[in-house]
């Protein structure tokens, strides 16, 4: 009995130990195979364990979420910047490329012209509707003086009238007082295109038996000592002969879209030098 | 003082407007002439000798930015600016409609005696149809420019603006 006090529950824990060992063993041959109490423990928490483990994902995507929450409004913020500054880059880069091509065009004129030129930027247009001229960003000191012609990559743009230090206006060839003196390329018909203020130009004084159709190409002439011969004016869009008078009405489109100028070159020769 | 600067600070403000903001935004015929409104502006609520030489001074200003002509608007501003300061104490200056109907028709009267003067005195002989078909939308431009004025502070002010 004293044995038992002493030694009862080593005793008890090493024949614990030793059913324990013996049921694993026992179990090892069948180990893929759920024996009844495995069965049967499955079966009381199956219907515990659905919705417990819905619980757990519950609160598992809470945390996920409100940890992921922490940071989003921030990188949100920072993340519209970063597209704002990109949009941003994207018009200049495109604007760039636009710029690019025109002064490429513009360097082609100026290659072909073969005289000093210096490029200006358009910085104003006319207070009034009816007079055509705009405000260039070089003057005086860039060398800029009345009466020089101004050209851009498709050809004729005026010439310059009002001279400042640093700024310069040029009337355009669709003004109404702008003459340039002209001449048919192909049929060689001399005349004087005049401005008619609607972004149009007329071939004047050119008289009835000079053949000029529709479609023909108007260059300068030369003659007048302003603009050098041959720069492109415009395209012949109407003629018409009248059963009386001495001259031609014949209409040109001018081929530099005066509306959308942004950039022209000077050519800097004073006329008759 | 203080109105004096803001009165030229407006006028310049409403210089670069037209010459550089506006011909971007808006087609040619519906520009709008702010420096004539300003003008009229000047004539029903300015001081008659001072204003006088404002008005001048505008049209000058404006034959600068326009045209080859210096001295053709600084012309025609003074003789409007004389007629209205004229027959401004028979009207009811501080009216916005009596504003709008005033620019309406100082923009009739400057196109037609620049017409006049250009046809008189240039080789110019095409410029009348290209005015008389931009009439139209002018005067409205002038009219909706001369609207806004009126929603302006200084509008309200009973003051004199000089």
């Amino acid at each position: 009995m004293e044995f038992f006090k002493k030694f009862g529950l080593a005793a008890l824990a090493g024949i614990g130990i030793l059913a324990a060992l013996i049921f694993y063993s026992l179990n090892i041959p069948q180990k893929r195979s759920a024996n009844f109490i495995e069965r049967g423990v499955m079966t009381v928490f199956a219907p515990v364990m659905k919705p417990a483990a819905r619980v757990s994902g519950f609160f598992e995507n809470a945390w996920d979420n409100y940890l992921n929450l922490v940071g989003v409004r921030q990188e949100n913020l920072r993340m519209r910047d970063e597209i704002k500054g990109l949009n941003a880059r994207i018009i200049a880069a495109g604007e760039t490329a636009v710029a690019n091509q025109r002064l490429e065009k513009l360097l082609g004129m100026k290659n072909t012209i073969k005289t000093p030129g210096l490029t200006v930027s358009v910085v104003g247009e006319d207070l009034s509707s009816w007079f055509r001229t705009v405000v260039i960003d070089h003057g005086s000191s860039s060398g800029i003086a009345e009466g020089m012609a101004v050209v851009a990559a498709d050809g004729v743009v005026g010439q310059i009238v009002k001279v400042a230090s640093t700024s310069s206006r040029i009337l355009l060839l669709t003004d109404h007082a702008s003459g340039i003196a002209a001449t048919i390329q192909r049929s060689r018909a001399r005349g004087v295109v005049k401005g008619k203020g609607e972004g149009l130009c007329s071939l004047e004084f050119t008289t009835r038996e000079e053949d000029v159709k529709v479609g023909d190409v108007v260059v300068t002439s030369g003659i007048g000592g302003v603009f050098l011969k041959g720069i492109p004016i415009g395209e012949v869009t109407m003629v018409k002969r009248g059963e009386y008078g001495i001259f031609q009405t014949v209409i040109i489109k001018p081929y530099v879209r005066l509306s959308h100028l942004e950039e022209a070159l000077v050519v800097l020769r004073v006329p008759n030098d | 003082m203080i109105r004096g600067i803001a009165l030229i600070f407006g006028l310049v403000l409403a210089l670069v407007i037209q010459t550089s903001i506006l011909p971007v935004h808006v087609v040619a015929p519906f520009k709008p002439d702010l420096l004539l409104v300003a003008m009229v502006f000047l004539a029903l609520r300015g001081p008659a000798v001072q204003g006088a030489l404002l008005a001048w001074t505008l049209g000058l200003i404006k034959d600068v930015f326009s045209g080859l002509y210096l001295g053709l608007n600084a012309f025609t501003f003074l003789i409007i600016f004389l007629v209205i300061q004229s027959i401004s104490d028979l009207l009811y200056a501080e009216s916005g409609e009596l504003f709008v109907v005033t620019v309406g028709a100082a923009t009739l009267a400057c196109v037609s005696a620049d017409m006049i003067l250009l046809l008189m005195l240039t080789s110019t002989p095409g410029i009348g149809y290209s005015m008389l078909a931009g009439l139209l939308p002018h005067l409205l431009a002038n009219a909706f420019a001369a609207s806004l004025v009126t929603l302006l502070p200084v509008f309200s002010s009973p003051q004199e603006v000089l």
